[in-house]
């Protein structure tokens, strides 16, 4: 788990906890890793915290909300050591996000070129040549017709499939060792949500570039990652590779979250939403958790 | 949206038209008669003929050829005088509005964009400064520093940078909440940087917007300051002394009074019009 092992992980969160002011927290604990070329899911209900992990390991975690306690090492650099600077430029070098909505991940007011070329140019130091060829590459890798067009181009002007697939580009053109992948399909409708998988699962697998794929969705999962870990009210109840977690999910949430995911072929099965009563106890169980941890706190 | 109306056979007031280029036309006019005032002003706005006194314009029985809008009680040309007006008109409220939309935008952006301590300390001076009664701080400012354009300009800045502070501050706000700021600090970007390519170029048409808006009302606010005679000499041809002194013709003289308040309302107009259409036109998500 320390920088001393042999291999280093692409990500390794270790012990990470986040909480608002007050003290309410918003991440338990959690660990994860993942190893270079690694596709792994992050799943769980809405508010359980998937987001948080991204923008702790990204830098942009919203003013107030603050990490407490835990490790984040990127590539076997320890994040949270550095300056911010170097955090800053640590973070642009080695990861980038395809975030869930297309429409504000892009500034409206400038055009889509240099938002994909400003950080190859600003980090990376590249020429505004060897930016723009780039720029172009991919967008022609994600299947966009007319780059040029399209870089001289508003983000209004294109539609939502089209914005995901540029920040689709954005984010693979520093050729980066980690991206989060926040929801990249959940604002989009369902004919293009394929395709969007598809082409962050080809390219994942071109450039072997290690994914944090953060969705709800058990369908996806089973689809694109190799591990998965699932996350309930800011704690990881269940980390395991993904065969093993359809097989034979250990915890009886995730048992509950495969069932309630609806399968295109076994028809005849009704639909069955996790019930609310394992939800209840499980907020039980953090409650009497986060009640430990305050004792804990003040010894 | 846009290629329809660029598309379809123009009418002569479409909307864009109005609120671009008629105010646009308007604000030319009286540019051009600003600084080409000695060229093209019929007679000296200061010179005084009792023989000419209130003179009617030339539309009407005895009226004098050369003075097309008439003359004063004083017999000076009433044209003469609002073009020479239409400078003081536009210098103050070209500088006033830039200073006080620069002061204040910049106020409002550090509030909106830091938040915390610095937003606190701003918002609080804003709440604080827009207790007071605007006019009257205007008058006690111009009565300490003394008349002049200097003070005039002054007390525009000082009375209205809040009105940037709280527009600016707000849209900021709802700027720096959005996803492309994140994506940019991803990328690499500080944060004073995202602030500036980032997020200024989205309030920008604001700005612009609130700018005429000020251009506007510092035309208004210097109007009633020489009405008040705060401004500078009461020789100086303003629209705003002409209106005071035409006050009081206003029975056998109308037009002493008429012409330059025309010319007033149709520059505020113009000002806040263009104001909203330019900030249509440089918003390339409302265009
Ligand atoms: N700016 C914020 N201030 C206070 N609390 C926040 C803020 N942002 C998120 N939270 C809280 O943090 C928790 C985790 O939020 P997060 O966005 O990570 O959820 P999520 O798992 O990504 O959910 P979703 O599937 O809806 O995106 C939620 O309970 C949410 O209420
Ligand atoms: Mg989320």
């Amino acid at each position: 788990m320390t920088s001393t092992t042999a291999h280093t992980h692409t990500l390794d969160i270790i012990n990470l906890n986040i909480a608002l002011p007050r003290g309410q927290r918003l991440l338990r604990n959690v660990s994860l890793q993942l190893e270079p070329g690694e596709v792994r899911a992050l799943v769980g209900e809405s508010g359980a915290g998937k987001s948080m992990i991204g923008k702790a390991v990204l830098g942009i975690l919203p003013h107030k909300i603050k990490m407490t306690e835990g490790e984040i090492l990127l590539e076997g650099a320890h994040l949270n050591a550095m300056t911010p600077a170097t955090r800053r430029r640590t973070v642009a070098k080695m990861s980038a996000l395809i975030p869930q909505d297309p429409l504000t991940a892009l500034n409206p007011v400038r055009k889509i070129g240099p938002q994909i070329t400003d950080p190859l140019i600003r980090i990376h130091g590249w020429s505004h040549q060897r930016a723009l060829a780039r720029a172009r590459e991919l967008l022609d890798r994600v299947h966009i017709r007319a780059p040029d067009r399209v870089m001289h181009s508003y983000p209004h002007e294109l539609s939502g499939g089209m914005r995901q697939r540029i920040l689709i580009a954005a984010a693979f053109a520093p050729s980066p060792r980690l991206i989060v992948a926040d929801e990249p399909t959940t604002a989009l409708d369902v004919t293009v949500q394929k395709q969007i998988l598809r082409l962050i699962r080809e390219l994942q697998r071109e450039t072997g570039t290690a994914v944090l794929f953060v969705t709800h969705d058990m369908g996806v999962v089973a689809k694109i990652s190799q591990k998965v870990t699932v996350l309930f009210a800011g704690r990881v109840i269940e980390d395991a590779a993904t065969h093993t977690v359809f097989e034979n999910p250990a915890h009886p949430y995730t048992q509950a979250l495969i069932a309630a995911t609806p399968t295109p072929n076994v028809s005849a099965r009704p639909f069955q939403p996790v019930p609310s009563a394992l939800i209840a106890e499980l907020h039980r169980d953090t409650v009497a958790a986060d009640a430990l941890f305050a004792q804990r706190g003040r010894r | 949206m846009a290629d329809v109306t660029t598309n379809s056979p123009r009418l002569i007031l479409t909307d864009t038209n109005f609120r671009l280029w008629l105010p646009l036309l308007w604000i030319g006019v009286i540019a051009a008669a600003a600084l080409l005032a000695p060229l093209i002003a019929p007679h000296d706005p200061l010179a005084q003929d009792l023989m000419l006194e209130r003179l009617p314009p030339f539309f009407m029985d005895g009226s004098e050829p050369g003075y097309w809008l008439g003359t004063d009680s004083l017999g000076r040309d009433v044209l003469s005088r609002i073009i020479y007006g239409a400078r003081i008109a536009l210098f103050v409220s070209l500088i006033a509005a830039t200073t006080t939309g620069i002061f204040g935008s910049a106020l409002g952006l550090i509030a909106g964009f830091y938040g915390g301590w610095a937003d606190r300390v701003i918002s609080r001076l804003v709440d604080i400064w827009m207790a007071f009664p605007p006019v009257l701080f205007a008058v006690l400012l111009v009565a300490v520093m003394g008349t002049g354009l200097g003070s005039v300009i002054a007390a525009i800045a000082l009375i209205d940078w809040t009105r940037f502070a709280r527009v600016i501050r707000a849209e900021t706000m709802v700027q720096a909440r959005m996803d492309y700021v994140d994506s940019a600090r991803i990328g690499g970007a500080r944060r004073a940087a995202t602030l500036v390519s980032e997020i200024l170029p989205n309030v920008m048409p604001s700005i612009i917007a609130l700018l005429m808006l000020e251009m506007g009302i510092a035309v208004i606010v210097e109007a009633i300051l020489s009405f008040v005679n705060l401004s500078i000499s009461s020789d100086d041809p303003t629209w705003g002394s002409m209106i005071a002194e035409g006050r009081g013709a206003i029975h056998f003289a109308w037009w002493v009074l008429l012409f330059p308040l025309i010319a007033l309302f149709m520059t505020v107009l113009s000002f806040s019009t263009l104001g909203e259409g330019l900030k249509q036109r440089f918003d390339p998500v409302l265009k």
